[in-house]
């Protein structure tokens, strides 16, 4: 079981986590029209209890949605939107907060920034990704974070996430894309990039 | 004095009556409480998975399997005799095939309520399984044992009543 990585891999891992988030980023600028800017992501490997801690604070009740991936690289991509996020998305999109359209559509724009997020990641590396279907859930970041490490993460003693924001410019309105790789997913990102 | 975070993987033991210990957002993981009313001491471990699994290099309340086990050694070691088991959490987040399956929830359940069998102690009080997160809160003063879902109130589980009762 790999407990620690080096600068170098985490740097390749962040590079990975650019590319797929500029890809999406690009795809999210088209369906809303408007600019999007990329944060330069973060790749770290941490004890599960600081991952969850790094995402944010534990309680704040937030909307998840999380798409497990299969093929080639076993990890789940998981979007967390406070909720005025939520709102400023849905009325970007031009759909009621609450209206039963605005869940699906939120699933759908996850979708959409997966696909193309992974898409890019799968022409770098030459893996074939899989994508689940999305499924969303309103409940304590903590609790969200905490039920997916301990399923991706579970067999190690470190998480590694790679986290990218997408800013929606002039909105304040940053989302946080997470990818969260089992430790056999992690080892099959770096043996692609010929650091395994 | 502050509230003790236990996040997950850890357990906390403590006889000071002012300490309140806290595991916030309880998914899938267990908040399990022992608690000891007569001696003023209480416990709290974050348990992650049921286990069976290497706790070396990992915070000792990873595991149901060992991690039941080392709270118990921890709030003996401060005195503690008649000991109570409250346990929160043990939700399925996200539904059946998806993200976080495999049940994780239940399995932690059965598998903390298992040790705590093995152990000779009581589950005096629950609050388990459904989708929602939970956050558990323990007064080591007057062992209040509380549960909150997440956008809910505060409700109590177990308190120096139920002992005396």
């Amino acid at each position: 079981m790999r407990t620690h990585y080096t600068e170098i891999e985490l740097d390749a891992l962040r590079e990975l986590a650019n590319i797929g988030a500029g890809t999406a980023a690009t795809s999210l600028s088209m369906l809303l029209g408007m600019p999007i800017d990329v944060t330069v992501p973060t790749a770290a490997a941490l004890p599960l209890a600081d991952a969850i801690d790094a995402t944010g604070p534990a309680e704040l009740c937030v909307t998840g949605v999380a798409i497990p991936l299969d093929g080639d690289l076993t990890a789940t991509a998981l979007m967390l939107f406070p909720e005025e996020d939520v709102a400023t998305l849905c009325d970007l999109l031009g759909l009621e907060t609450d209206s039963e359209y605005a869940a699906s559509a939120l699933g759908e724009v996850v979708n959409i920034l997966c696909a193309s997020y992974l898409g890019a990641l799968g022409d770098t590396t030459g893996m074939t990704i899989g994508l689940g279907p999305p499924e969303q859930v309103v409940d304590m970041l903590g609790a969200i974070v905490g039920s997916i490490l301990a399923i991706s993460a579970g067999a190690g003693d470190v998480a590694l996430m790679l986290d990218s924001t997408l800013i929606i410019e002039g909105r304040s309105c940053a989302l946080s894309f997470l990818l969260i790789p089992s430790a056999a997913g992690i080892d099959g990102l770096l043996g692609q990039l010929g650091l395994g | 004095m502050g509230d003790i975070s236990v996040r997950m993987g850890e357990l906390v033991a403590s006889a000071d009556p002012a300490a309140v210990l806290v595991s916030i957002g309880l998914g899938s993981c267990i908040g399990l409480a022992l608690v000891d009313a007569g001696a003023g001491v209480a416990g709290l471990a974050h348990i992650m998975l049921p286990g069976p699994g290497d706790p070396d290099g990992r915070p000792p309340g990873t595991f149901a399997d060992s991690g039941v086990p080392a709270l118990l050694h921890e709030v003996k070691a401060l005195g503690a005799q008649r000991l109570s088991a409250v346990i929160v959490g043990g939700a399925q987040m996200f539904g059946a095939g998806g993200a976080s399956d495999a049940h994780v929830g239940a399995r932690n359940e059965d598998a903390v309520r298992a040790a705590l069998r093995a152990a000779n102690i009581a589950v005096v009080a629950a609050d388990t399984g459904g989708a929602s997160g939970r956050t558990i809160r323990v007064r080591v003063g007057d062992a209040l044992v509380t549960a909150r879902i997440a956008g809910g109130s505060e409700m109590a589980l177990f308190g120096r009543m139920a002992v005396v009762a």
